[in-house]
């Protein structure tokens, strides 16, 4: 062997095991039969102390074994997040279980299980999960990386025992024969290592690549999603027909960031709601349903930048700056002039109302007039888009305004707006107020509700159209994408490239002729094809050897019209 | 081929890393190190977040409360805000430059921005002689609703109508309004010395502003 003085039998460390017949000969040597402390292999290294203990849980934690035992169990605590009803998608089922399971449904949410993905026992199997990939990966990364240049096994002495195996012979000298071989295999692309009478050739090690790219492109991805849950940000803004907001936490109505998100970072856009239209199919077994939304919107990027028009549609969001803007929702804002006891104006602005009913989009809002003197007024009602008499009650036959009419119940009083928690604006807080004692009428467009007392007069003066935007900004799903396809392809990689590895011997025979061994290993053959490429790949080889002279050494004297050919038989 | 039950990933490695301790540790530190970053990800909310707004359900952001105060000299500078009163007239807070200027983001639908609104009106009755300006800026209101609340609570200093949210985006680099109501108090020098995100009450903000005005210019 060249170079190396190895003991037969001994494991060179370089050396897998995997030429001993392509089976697991990776047993260590057995613990000798001195007292752990004694042993000569352990000199240098402590007793299990404090730091052994900690490196045996680590070894135990990166091993294959306990990745699947984890993925398993994340499958498994998985399931009563779909079986059981959750608090953040479906609260009001989570109530029902309540209900229907009085002495059950306590003990379920103790454990967490009404909130599965949010539980800490959850999140400790994917962590363990996520930092035994990482423990496992990236050690065996620097390590593929490191030994990207390491050369094939010394081939093994007996290479009959092999799985797959041929023998020929040739008239060739054992250099010569060897290099035809070494030529023929490092044109396909096999890694070389030559040494005194054998060749070694190992190819596939894009095998190891795609394996790791695929498990790195796991970590690339939980990266990816926690880039976006720290720097992403939702927000929501109901915008009326011809006003405009800009993207700061003031004007917004939710905002949810991410943990690493500010007010000054978010994207200083505006946007301007010029007009919104909603077109309806008006015939047919599907009047009413919506057929079309435009939102007609204009945009700047920054205060400063050219402002730009655009058609919001629904899955047509708005992209600026890096932010996506989607239009989810929309309604009916009427517009109210109230004028207090007074006479001064003392309210006079579109109020959204919130569509209860999606078949005529009726709605229902509410009106506060905090600043009206002497009290405070409050008004709760309803607004129709076309309203049509039925039954001696008015409702909202089509979605489109063809006969608006809003209808409202006003009260007076304290509204508790000037003291306290902070009320929706779209929730009348009724415990201070007393209903005034006026009929509910319904209100065409210009028409007004006087109110008794002196208190003031309210004017339903138009009404206007508005749209709800989401606003979301997600810096990991470029990343995420990317992080996918990698995962991917290393894993198609990992399937279909197989590590494998050829032997040649080459050396002189009884008769004078030279034996040729040519023997075949693979690593993992899942898919199975190496015996062709095996019996493809010797017959190559025989036919480079036998091109390049006959079988007999005598002939191989003679010369024959290989010119390359240098006489090892004369030295 | 197969692997021994119990063995680490790699097959063989188990030789390669007693061959091999010293190679080993960098990359396990490096594999730690992500990891644990990774797990963090997921941790509570630490000091990052505490400056963070975030809605309260009731259809508006209020903010986290808190006041911000700037060291003198150290604070950033306020920008040049021009906007139009709610009476039409054209505002600018350059001509208050030399003044300790009270600057009050705030809405009259807001329970926040009506409770501290009194406190507010008193302060600048209160330190008009001395040179201290007040100035409003009013969101998502109409005119007449704006001015029926400035009657209402006696707030005699004027306000700016931000329909479009342009003050607000003005003060996006230096300290931005976070929710609503938030007070900006500005010294002399044209530096904000002071941020409260919530409602004010009239002995913080007294305090804040006396500290500003003993600021030199």
């Amino acid at each position: 062997m060249t170079g190396l003085r190895v003991p037969p039998g001994a494991k060179h460390p370089g050396q897998q095991a995997a030429p001993e017949l392509g089976q697991q000969a990776a047993q260590r040597p057995g613990p000798p039969a001195e007292a752990p402390d004694e042993r000569p292999a352990a000199a240098g290294r402590s007793p299990f102390g404090t730091a052994g203990w900690l490196r045996w849980a680590w070894r135990q934690l990166t091993s294959m074994r306990t990745a699947l035992i984890l993925l398993f169990l994340l499958a498994v605590a998985s399931v009563p997040g779909s079986v059981l009803p959750q608090q953040g998608i479906d609260p009001q089922s989570v109530q029902q279980y309540y209900v229907s399971h009085p002495s059950l449904a306590p003990l379920l949410a103790r454990l967490s299980l009404f909130n599965v993905f949010a539980a800490p026992w959850f999140a400790a199997i994917y962590l363990l999960l996520f930092l035994s990939l990482a423990g496992c990966v990236v050690p065996r990364t620097f390590r593929l990386a490191r030994s990207a240049r390491a050369l094939p096994p010394p081939a093994p002495r007996n290479l009959a025992r092999l799985p797959q195996s041929a023998r020929h012979e040739t008239g060739l000298a054992p250099g010569e024969a060897l290099d035809a071989a070494a030529a023929l295999l490092s044109a396909r692309r096999f890694r070389l290592r030559t040494g005194d009478g054998w060749l070694s050739a190992e190819k596939g090690y894009r095998r190891e690549v795609g394996n790791l790219l695929f498990h790195l492109a796991l970590l690339g991805l939980l990266g990816a999603v926690a880039l976006g849950g720290l720097f992403g940000y939702k927000a929501d803004r109901l915008l009326v027909a011809g006003s405009s907001f800009a993207n700061t936490v003031t004007a917004l109505d939710e905002f949810h960031p991410g943990r690493a998100v500010s007010a000054a970072d978010l994207q200083p856009f505006s946007i301007t709601l010029n007009r919104f239209t909603a077109s309806y199919v008006t015939s047919g077994a599907l009047r009413g349903q919506p057929s079309a939304f435009h939102a007609y919107i204009s945009y700047s990027a920054e205060p400063g930048s050219p402002v730009r028009p655009y058609d919001l549609r629904v899955n047509h969001p708005l992209n600026v700056d890096g932010v996506k803007v989607f239009l989810i929702g929309h309604g009916y804002a009427p517009v109210f002039k109230v004028t207090d006891g007074t006479g001064q104006v003392v309210f006079n602005q579109a109020v959204p109302f919130i569509a209860v009913q999606q078949t005529g989009l009726t709605s229902e809002g509410v009106v506060k007039v905090p600043d009206a003197s002497p009290q405070q007024l409050g008004f709760a009602g309803v607004f129709l888009p076309s309203a049509v008499d039925v039954g001696g009650q008015l409702e909202s036959v089509f979605p489109a305004p063809d006969n608006p009419r809003v209808s409202l119940v006003a009260y007076a009083g304290n509204l508790g707006e000037n003291t306290g928690p902070s009320q929706s604006v779209y929730q009348l807080n009724t415990a201070g107020l007393r209903k005034l004692p006026i009929a509910p009428r319904p209100l065409a467009p210009g028409q007004s509700m006087k109110l008794p007392d002196g208190d003031g007069t309210l004017t339903f003066t138009g009404y206007q159209q508005w749209v709800s935007l989401a606003i979301t900004y997600d810096p990991g799903t470029l990343p995420a994408l990317i992080a996918g396809m990698a995962a991917l392809a290393g894993l198609l990689l990992s399937f279909f490239v197989r590590r494998r590895r050829m032997f040649v011997r080459a050396y002189p025979g009884a008769d004078g002729a030279t034996v040729v061994d040519v023997a075949g290993l693979v690593r993992t053959d899942a898919g199975g094809g190496f015996e062709e490429e095996f019996d493809g790949l010797a017959e190559a080889v025989r036919s480079a050897h036998d091109g390049h002279g006959v079988t007999a050494p005598a002939a191989a004297l003679a010369g024959t019209d290989n010119p390359a050919r240098t006489d090892p038989e004369g030295e | 081929m197969s692997r021994l039950p119990g063995s680490a990933c790699p097959a063989g490695s188990m030789r390669r890393r007693a061959a091999r301790p010293r190679g080993r540790r960098p990359a396990a530190i490096a594999a730690l190190a992500l990891a644990s970053g990774l797990a963090l990800a997921g941790c509570a909310a630490g000091p990052i977040a505490q400056d963070t707004p975030v809605s309260n359900g009731q259809s508006f952001v209020s903010g986290n409360s808190g006041t911000t105060v700037f060291r003198p000299g150290a604070g950033p500078v306020a920008p040049t805000v021009t906007g139009t009163a709610l009476t039409g007239a054209k505002l600018s807070l350059a001509t208050y430059h030399g003044d300790v200027v009270v600057m009050n983001f705030w809405g009259s639908w807001c329970t926040p921005c009506r409770e501290e609104a009194p406190a507010l009106a008193q302060l600048a009755r209160q330190f008009r002689a001395s040179g201290v300006r007040f100035v409003g800026v009013d969101i998502r209101d109409s005119p007449a609703n704006a001015e029926a609340f400035m009657h209402d609570f006696g707030i005699q200093y004027p306000s700016l109508n931000d329909p479009g949210d342009e003050i607000a985006l003005d003060f996006r680099s230096t300290v931005p309004p976070a929710g609503i109501p938030t007070t900006l108090v500005i010294a002399r020098s044209g530096r904000v010395t002071a941020r409260v995100i919530g409602g004010t009450t009239y002995d913080g903000l007294k305090q804040l502003i006396t500290q500003a005005a003993a600021e030199p210019s």
